[in-house]
């Protein structure tokens, strides 16, 4: 049975690692059915909305929720 | 990083190296980071873009002469606001990087800096092994060919006008660089707290158990060793 991990959006800029193994089939030669989630559109706010001392990030909100396991900081 | 609700802890380097890159746009009559010292540099606050920024803003001056305003997640936006003329200079990362130096935009600095991997404890260390050896596997593939790789950052931006417009030949591959992923030092982890810290973006004394999840940490990337000695 295949192990399996759900993390959040990565972009190429931060994760270009994880892109092209995913698309080149190397976690599902480990074995690893890795699943992306992304933050639905409505909910992602733009750091804009923040201040120095507290940002506003999109980072972990799904992991906060349980709708994620791992995401990049 | 700040305490997560739910248990998370930082557990590993992620591969991908981010560039960041302090950008004037094309009239600017800032040649240096200096230059900018009392003038609006818009950063996207709590993002590692921000930080890299602040970064290259302090080596360069004293810290009552950093002026910092408020900007967008999205580069697409910061790119924008810059050739408006919103602001002095921003931070830019890939494909925006590239964007910016086609549309005649001057970099003025540039940085690199890691980033983390950030887990909830009941991520299986067998799994979270299997994710790491399939991106040190990436890694050397990228490494091999980084020009065969560059579309990623443009697919990111797939119909943005400013990055449709671009090839693979126009990015600069000394900004693409990928490295294994390992564990995360804890001194440069504590730098990095105690840096925050003095910029006052976040409180408390640093903890590295509270950090850093040293257990799945160390049982992933064991089980990665083997990929790394290939």
């Amino acid at each position: 049975m295949a192990m399996t991990l759900t993390i959040e959006r990565v972009m190429a800029f931060m994760g270009l690692d994880v892109l092209v193994a995913r698309d080149e089939g190397l976690f599902a030669a480990e074995g690893l059915d890795l699943r992306i989630a992304a933050l639905p559109p409505d909910e992602i706010r733009s750091a804009a909305e923040g201040s120095p001392a507290k940002p506003t990030t999109n980072q972990g909100k799904l992991q906060a929720r349980g709708e994620s396991q791992m995401f990049q900081a | 990083m700040a305490e997560s609700s739910v248990g998370a802890r930082q557990v590993g380097r992620r591969a991908t190296i981010v560039c960041g890159a302090l950008v004037v746009p094309p009239a600017s009559t800032i040649f240096t980071p200096q230059e900018l010292a009392h003038k609006p540099v818009a950063l996207d606050y709590g993002n590692g873009t921000a930080y890299a920024g602040l970064q290259m803003l302090e080596g360069a001056m004293p810290r009552e002469a950093v002026t910092t305003c408020a900007a967008a997640t999205s580069p697409a936006e910061r790119f924008a606001g810059l050739m408006r003329g919103d602001f002095a200079a921003t931070v830019l990362q890939e494909p925006w990087i590239t964007v910016a130096e086609k549309g005649g935009c001057r970099l003025v600095s540039t940085t690199f800096f890691h980033g983390t991997w950030v887990a909830t404890p009941d991520v299986d260390p067998d799994a979270y092994g299997a994710l790491l050896r399939a991106i040190t596997r990436a890694v050397h593939r990228i490494n091999a060919d980084k020009r065969r790789y560059v579309s990623y950052f443009m697919r990111d931006w797939a119909g943005h006008p400013d990055v449709d417009a671009l090839r693979p030949d126009d990015f600069n591959l000394g900004r693409i660089q990928l490295k294994e992923p390992t564990a995360i030092p804890e001194d440069e982890a504590r730098w990095a707290w105690e840096w925050m810290a003095s910029w006052g973006l976040i409180d408390g004394a640093f903890d590295v158990t509270a950090q850093i999840d040293r257990s799945l940490e160390r049982e992933a990337h064991e089980l990665a060793a083997a990929v790394r000695a290939r």
